[in-house]
């Protein structure tokens, strides 16, 4: 059953040209972690905004539970935001900051208690409950902003890139525990990230912006492995896929591509019986870095993985295996090497092509080319 | 940026020192020789110089100039105009940063079609002279009843000390963060309980810079003062400048001394207890004029 | 942030009745008494005045209009085109001076100075007070007979003389020296805001490439501070135009008319000698003066905060 749902979302503000927002359409379910990645600036902060009544939209309607909220004021939709900058109010203690909001909804003073109470407890921070924001740190600000959502245990929460302001060992912690929270609690969230790693493992479906527009919208592995356009392939994954053009070739042993490596040597790639009516055509080569890998003999057998030996442009060790650029057809290309095996740059190297995962675009539209 | 500057060259230093301690010397002459003339006798005045000490120390410029001195036709000293001073600037000086501080609230967090062009307005009201509006401000207080009245003279303090209040506080609140404001809205409170709860506790600095800004404001204004007060309702430098050119009689400076200091006081004694404030708000103001 | 003021088309207003509607009106509320008060009290007058410029109001204000006539007028007056002079000189040199004192203050002040805290004190404490008290004080310094004449007679140097105050051709420049002394050390404090917020770094590297101290401050300190250096001059400009209290209290425009600025100008034709016409040309004229100013002040303002 769907809690939430955007139908159509329009958001032009009094006195800029274009539309910020041009008509999103999603739905939640209940219980659903959806995250919503895309490049600063594309509006994701004015779609959270518009769902809690921070923002008119222009266009469109706003549903929880089958009720239409659009217009209602903020304090009404029952929906909790966290802020990246935090926002807590910094002449309150943390006590008062959670119940801020209760008080003013009137709830009695001793039920006050018990939820902070409460709320304190599941996040660990009852020892800071009478100290003021400015005395903690970014990780314990971070979690008082949490908690006065919870205290409120609202139908929905919206959180604003909340974990941006932290450095990046704090982060990684702080991910895992809103994931257990939500395990926990099993609540409606929508959580936005400009950080596709934080989008990819939070999330139980994604749903990737881009100037106002929903790119796609799908489960982690979807959006990574079958990315709808250029825009999301570029964008999810780390380091990002590389994008070859190529020209699709036909022979007797099926269709094929052939690459072009720096010193002039060329190598046929097998491609999937997909791209029969591009024969002939022009199409965009998406490949991710663990697609070249070293020769390993379990996969060489296949039918979609290729070899051939290539010229190392650059290596950068990052612990567990070291990212090597080589050059394709005059771009660079992204391999993801095994690190105990290593490869100086500016030495060639027997190199492993996985054609079973990588994906086509259409130059022109940009689109995947996708299976019929 | 001084520690990087100071390293080595000690002669300098003291002709540093030299001109700064010399520059306070200027500075503060004036009053020294204000303080020291109001507590002479006429006839000390005469014989001695300037910066000459009193050979017998009198209070006695003090209490004329507080209670006998002429100021115009009248001789009953300043002290009367001492008090309308306070009766005017207090509430004036209360209304408009109460004014100013609801008006930059919503200048920064409740904007609307308009509120930038509200504040473009306000800005440049700030640098108007006054001189473009006498004349319709005396002829509009004639019609209501207010010539001549410390009343009046609120009224046309709050009006332009309004714009400056307005862009204190603006100032001020556009630098908190926005989401503070969201976060109270989602919490359930309205307009009144943000601004009560959550901004008014932050909104200490820059009450303490709008109120000692515009005290001083008020409190040593003589234009307004002497267009639309006449008579008894006439703040004190308006008094202290009749008193000063009164001319009948031999010149007594020692009392026009007295009344300066007098006239003086108030804000003296608010620069030294908070004087922190007044430069953040003469450096603030400064943008604006 | 803007509040939610316009509603979709069709959707159905939620149930939360008049309180939001109140809530959703009261910011425009809270600044209408505010928005009329400046709108009639400052836009309004000034068109008021304006109008005025073009009629002959004498005593009391008429709507005989006369088109420019009190602009020729003011034109063809001695009295007005003295104040103007007056206000170049006084002008000039009042912001020339405040400006060099100010800025060879700051820097000298920037120096680790020990007991900075109280000098500041003591270069800003005239700015606390009222143009008349300053005007009274130095009206008796500068007193022909017993002020800094008979101090200097006393100290042994008898031939000096000094009747600046009641010298027609000198009188404006008394009124210089009380208003530097009154807004130099405001100069100062802006100035040493802005030394203290150049970036250390810059002047670290200029000193590891060789530079001496004078070059560092003249090649590179300096010209960062232009922002303060505009800023500063906007405002001495708008005290200089507007600066009325101080001559009212030193010379009441005397000796003859030789002190008049046009704010004096302004009030003795309005309001003493009854010519409210001609005043109001005046005012107009000091307005255009400030507008001059202003506009590529705010111009420039403008413009630099959209390169940012
Ligand atoms: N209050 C506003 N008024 C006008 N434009 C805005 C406002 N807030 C955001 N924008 C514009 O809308 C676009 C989307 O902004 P935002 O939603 O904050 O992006 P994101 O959160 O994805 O970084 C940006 O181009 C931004 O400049
Ligand atoms: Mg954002």
């Amino acid at each position: 059953m769907s809690q939430l749902e955007l139908r159509d979302i329009r958001k032009t503000y009094t006195g800029a040209l274009d539309e910020t927002l041009k008509g999103i359409n999603i739905d939640i379910a209940s219980g659903e972690f959806l995250t919503l990645v895309g490049p600063s600036g594309c509006g994701k902060s004015t779609l959270m905004n518009s769902i809690a009544g921070l923002e008119s939209i222009t266009g469109g309607s706003i549903v929880v539970n089958g009720r239409d909220i659009s217009g209602m004021e903020p304090k009404d939709r029952d929906i909790a935001m966290v802020f990246q900058s935090y926002a807590l109010y910094p002449t309150m203690s943390v006590r008062e900051n959670i119940a801020f909001g209760l008080k003013i909804r009137g709830m009695p003073k001793e039920e006050i208690r018990q939820e902070v109470e409460r709320v304190a407890d599941l996040l660990q921070i009852s020892p800071l409950l009478d100290k003021k924001p400015a005395r903690l740190s970014g990780g314990q600000q971070q979690r008082v902003a949490m908690g006065r959502a919870l205290a409120r245990r609202p139908k929905i929460y919206l959180f604003d890139e909340p974990l941006s302001n932290l450095d990046a060992k704090l982060r990684v912690e702080m991910r895992t525990e809103i994931k257990k929270l939500h395990q926990r609690l099993r609540t409606t969230i929508v959580y936005v990230t400009h950080d596709q790693i934080e989008a990819m493992t939070l999330a139980d479906r994604i749903a990737v912006l881009k100037d106002g527009e929903l790119q796609q919208l799908g489960t982690p592995k979807e959006v990574y492995d079958t990315p709808e356009n250029l825009f999301v392939a570029s964008f999810m994954g780390s380091p990002s896929m590389s994008f070859i053009e190529v020209a699709i070739e036909r022979s007797e042993a099926g269709l094929s591509v052939t690459v072009e490596g720096s010193d002039g040597r060329t190598l046929a790639l097998p491609v999937p019986a997909y791209l029969e009516s591009w024969a002939g055509k022009r199409v965009v080569l998406g490949i991710r870095p663990e697609h070249i890998s070293q020769p390993d003999d379990q996969k060489t057998d296949h039918p979609m993985v290729t070899s051939g030996r290539f010229k190392v442009e650059v290596t950068e060790p990052t612990g567990p295996d070291v990212l090597a650029v080589i050059r394709l057809n005059d771009t660079d290309v992204q391999c993801r090497l095994d690190a105990e095996h290593p490869v100086n740059w500016g030495e060639e190297a027997d190199l492993m092509f996985d054609m079973r995962k990588v994906v086509f675009f259409d130059p022109e539209s940009e689109k995947r080319i996708r299976p019929q | 940026m001084t520690d990087v500057i100071r390293t080595g060259f000690r002669p300098s230093r003291i002709a540093i020192y030299g001109v700064l301690l010399l520059a306070c010397l200027v500075y503060l002459i004036p009053l020294i020789v204000m303080l020291i003339t109001s507590f002479k006798t006429p006839m000390d005045i005469r014989t001695g110089n300037l910066l000459a000490l009193p050979t017998d120390w009198t209070v006695v410029g003090w209490t004329k100039a507080w209670s006998e001195a002429c100021t115009g036709v009248q001789c009953n000293g300043v002290s009367g105009y001492f008090w309308n001073s306070f009766k005017m600037t207090v509430p004036a000086v209360l209304i408009s940063t109460l004014l100013g501080a609801f008006n930059g609230y919503v200048l920064s967090k409740w904007k609307f079609k308009g509120s930038d062009l509200m504040f473009g307005m306000l800005l440049f009201g700030c640098f108007v002279p006054f001189q473009v509006v006498l004349l319709p401000m005396a002829a509009t207080l004639g019609k209501l009843g207010l010539a001549n009245t410390t009343a009046g003279l609120v009224l046309v303090h709050v009006i332009y000390g309004v714009a400056f209040t307005t862009l204190f506080f603006r100032n001020y609140y556009v630098a908190i963060p926005d989401a503070l404001v969201k976060a109270a809205r989602l919490d359930g409170a309205g307009f009144f309980t943000i601004f009560f709860r959550i901004l008014l506790p932050m909104s200490t600095p820059i009450f303490m810079v709008s109120l000692i800004w515009q005290f001083t404001q008020i409190w040593n204004d003589f234009l307004f003062g002497v267009v639309f007060a006449s008579g008894d309702s006439q703040p004190i430098t308006v008094a202290l400048n009749n008193l000063v050119n009164t001319s009948t009689g031999v010149k007594e400076y020692n009392v026009d001394m007295a009344a300066a200091m007098i006239a003086a006081l108030p804000t003296l004694v608010v620069y030294i207890v908070a004087g922190k404030y007044f430069i953040r708000g003469l450096t603030a103001g400064s943008v604006k004029g | 942030m803007e509040h939610t003021q316009s509603r979709p088309a069709g959707v159905a207003r939620a149930p939360s009745g008049l309180m939001d509607g109140l809530q959703r009106w009261l910011p425009k509320l809270v600044v209408a008494p505010t928005f009329i008060l400046i709108g009639i009290g400052i836009y309004g007058y000034m068109l008021w005045t304006g109008v005025l410029s073009f009629t002959n109001s004498s005593f009391l204000p008429s709507y005989d209009f006369v088109g420019l006539a009190q602009y020729a007028k003011l034109m063809e007056s001695e009295r007005w085109l003295v104040a103007s002079r007056n206000l170049a000189i006084f002008g000039g040199l009042f912001i020339g001076i405040c400006l060099l004192i100010g800025v060879v203050l700051a820097i000298f002040l920037d120096q680790r100075i020990r007991q900075e805290g109280a000098i500041r004190t003591i270069y800003l404490y005239p700015m606390a007070l009222s143009m008349i008290v300053t005007g009274t004080v130095w009206r008796w310094i500068l007193n022909p007979r017993l002020g800094l004449e008979k101090l200097m007679h006393d100290w042994g140097w008898t031939s000096f003389s000094f009747d600046w105050l009641v010298n027609s051709d000198f009188a404006i420049y008394t009124i210089v020296m009380a208003a530097v002394w009154q807004a130099s050390g405001f100069v100062m404090a802006l100035f040493l805001a802005g030394l203290r917020g150049v970036d250390s770094s810059i002047i670290r590297a200029a000193r590891v490439d060789g530079a001496s101290l004078p070059v560092i401050y003249w090649k590179i300190i300096l010209p960062s501070l232009r922002p303060v250096f505009f800023s500063s001059v906007m405002v001495l400009a708008h005290i200089a135009i507007k600066s009325f209290d101080l001559v009212m209290a030193m010379t009441a425009g005397g000796p003859g008319y030789s002190t008049d600025l046009p704010a004096v100008f302004m009030y003795a034709h309005t309001f003493t000698r009854g010519q409210m016409g001609l005043g109001s040309a005046s005012a107009m004229l000091m307005l255009g003066a400030i507008l001059a100013l202003l506009v590529p002040y705010l111009y420039s303002e403008l413009r630099e905060k959209r390169h940012d």
